[in-house]
């Protein structure tokens, strides 16, 4: 009953907002409180503490309740009004309610996006930390992540992307639909910014703890080719999403061997300089 | 730790460089003075062991405060400029020891010891930043061109030259590194005055900062001792050189 009653004064405030405010169209309003709310949570990847709480999460209990009820329709009707005013039924709220999410279907797409990403924290450690022992009964997949400790930093970001692509595999048929309400112009920093932090947070459970430039490049690379895997994963049709794996290795691979060119080539310039300079000093320059 | 901290603040009012007074015990036991000050073993680590940390994890539940935006912000971007300024500070005293060992090599152990304390620096650093997941700063390359530019022409340019770079970048660092303290310290204050408990890992913090700005000062002695001041132009020299480190700390604290 609780929850309601503060539903309902939500409500009439924004019904009043709205009402002073007529003469904007709503929308436009919507994407408004959308920065607002935006700027006010964690826009830039700051400061992790491991003693304090963490700071407030993106939505707030009423919107969680109506946006996880709502996802379960999404594989039926979409990222759409309609699976909001469902999933505002089975949370209990009145079909009106879906004004409390401020965005409408983007909010429905970033509650995907956001809960996919939060799950992989769980989901790695399960992977990369279970032992041995009691692999029986489990995929080989599983098991062969039961030697998590054994693998090297790339591998275990090609797993934990797979994971997370694996974790579209029950909207995949809808997410084509969401790419292209992602890809209009007020939602692109969002949706950037949504990307930038899977990417974040598959190098941090991958145990990659390089702090120079190639931080940047890394999770720009990555970003990259999980977008375009998931792209290619929309249209798949293979078992299991056998090519859209096949897919996303290669790209991976691609960019290893890129990355492993230009460190050679580092090296050796780097090696020929001070060869030059160590024999220049050996000759008695006074450099 | 006190007594050098009031000191360094009566400093800073005043507006005087800190020469005579870190000069100091070094007049009065000149002999005794050893290359070292502190303790390099603890260098790597990044959470060296506090008084208080088995007391607040037998507690029952410590109630801490979630950080707010500003104080997360405040909290990434000190460990970014750290970063990069031991970055810095390692690339010039690589630049340095050639030329300068070459020309002066009586100078080698000294120069490794600083080289060696600003690398176990930036190990420290480099830890924190991967361990709170803060990313490096942009402008990383840049440094790296500029500080072993100026290391480099600082040595060839003599002994004295080398030293007053040393100096002026050690006394900006100094600087630096006190005024994070302070804020961190007033950041405590502000959660004991509301009767929270400060964590373990921010208390570490201020440890760590506190022993690598000793150690940043233990070098600016050293500088001192090796006529710093005789260098030619040194007015140009040190203003230029804390102009630039200025900038580079106001710039890394952005991007």
């Amino acid at each position: 009953m609780a929850p309601t009653r503060a539903l309902v004064t939500r409500l009439v405030s924004a019904a009043t907002t709205t009402t002073t405010k007529s003469s904007r169209p709503p929308p436009f309003a919507a994407t408004a409180t959308a920065c607002l709310r935006d700027s006010s949570s964690d826009r830039r990847r700051t400061y992790h503490s491991y003693d304090h709480p963490p700071p407030p999460g993106a939505f707030n209990n009423a919107e969680r309740q109506i946006l996880s009820a709502a996802y379960r329709h999404v594989p039926e009707h979409g990222f759409t009004h309609k699976a909001l005013s469902l999933g505002a039924r089975d949370a209990g709220y009145l079909d009106i309610s879906t004004n409390v999410v401020p965005e409408g279907p983007f909010s429905l797409i970033k509650y995907h996006l956001v809960s996919k990403r939060e799950a992989l924290a769980p989901r790695s450690a399960e992977i990369f930390n279970a032992p041995v022992d009691c692999v029986d009964g489990v995929t080989p997949d599983v098991a062969a992540g039961a030697r998590g400790q054994l693998l090297t930093v790339p591998e275990r970001v090609e797993r934990l992307t797979w994971e997370r692509l694996l974790a579209n595999q029950d909207i995949i048929h809808r997410w084509q639909e969401a790419l292209a309400v992602m890809a209009q112009p007020s939602r692109v920093p969002a949706s950037l910014h949504e990307l930038a932090s899977l990417s974040d947070e598959i190098y941090h459970l991958a145990g990659d703890l390089a702090v120079d430039p190639s931080w940047y490049t890394k999770r720009a690379s990555l970003s990259t080719i999980y977008a375009s895997s998931e792209l290619f994963m929309t249209n798949d049709q293979s078992a299991g999403f056998g090519d859209t794996r096949a897919f996303l290795r290669r790209r991976l691979d691609e960019t290893g061997s890129l990355a492993g060119a230009l460190g050679s080539i580092g090296q050796w310039v780097g090696f020929t300089a001070s060869a030059g300079l160590n024999v220049l000093r050996s000759k008695g320059a006074r450099i | 730790m006190l007594s050098s901290k009031s000191l360094m603040r009566s400093l800073r009012r005043s507006g005087q460089l800190p020469v005579h007074d870190f000069l100091a015990p070094a007049l009065f036991a000149p002999n005794r003075r050893c290359i070292s000050t502190t303790t390099p073993k603890s260098n790597a680590s990044v959470a060296p062991p506090s008084q208080d940390g088995p007391a607040a994890a037998a507690a029952p539940k410590p109630k801490r405060k979630p950080l707010t935006k500003e104080q997360r912000e405040f909290l990434s971007s000190a460990l970014r400029v750290n970063q990069a300024g031991e970055l810095a500070a390692t690339l010039i005293y690589t630049a340095q020891k050639p030329p300068l060992v070459n020309a002066h090599p009586h100078l080698r152990p000294l120069m490794s010891h600083m080289y060696e304390q600003e690398a176990g620096h930036l190990r420290t650093f480099n830890a924190l930043l991967a361990k709170h997941r803060v990313r490096p700063t942009v402008l990383y390359p840049v440094w790296s061109v500029l500080a072993s530019g100026l290391g480099w022409g600082t040595a060839v340019l003599g002994r004295e030259a080398a030293m007053a770079c040393t100096e002026a970048v050690e006394t900006e660092i100094g600087t630096h590194y006190n005024s994070q303290i302070r804020s961190l310290l007033e950041m405590f204050e502000g959660w004991e005055a509301d009767g929270y408990d400060v964590g373990p890992e921010l208390r570490d913090l201020v440890g760590t900062l506190r022993r690598i700005r000793d150690e940043e000062l233990e070098h600016l002695d050293h500088a001192l001792e090796n006529d710093a001041k005789q260098a030619k132009p040194y007015w140009l020299l040190t203003s230029v050189i804390q102009a630039g480190c200025r900038g580079a700390i106001w710039a890394s604290e952005r991007v």
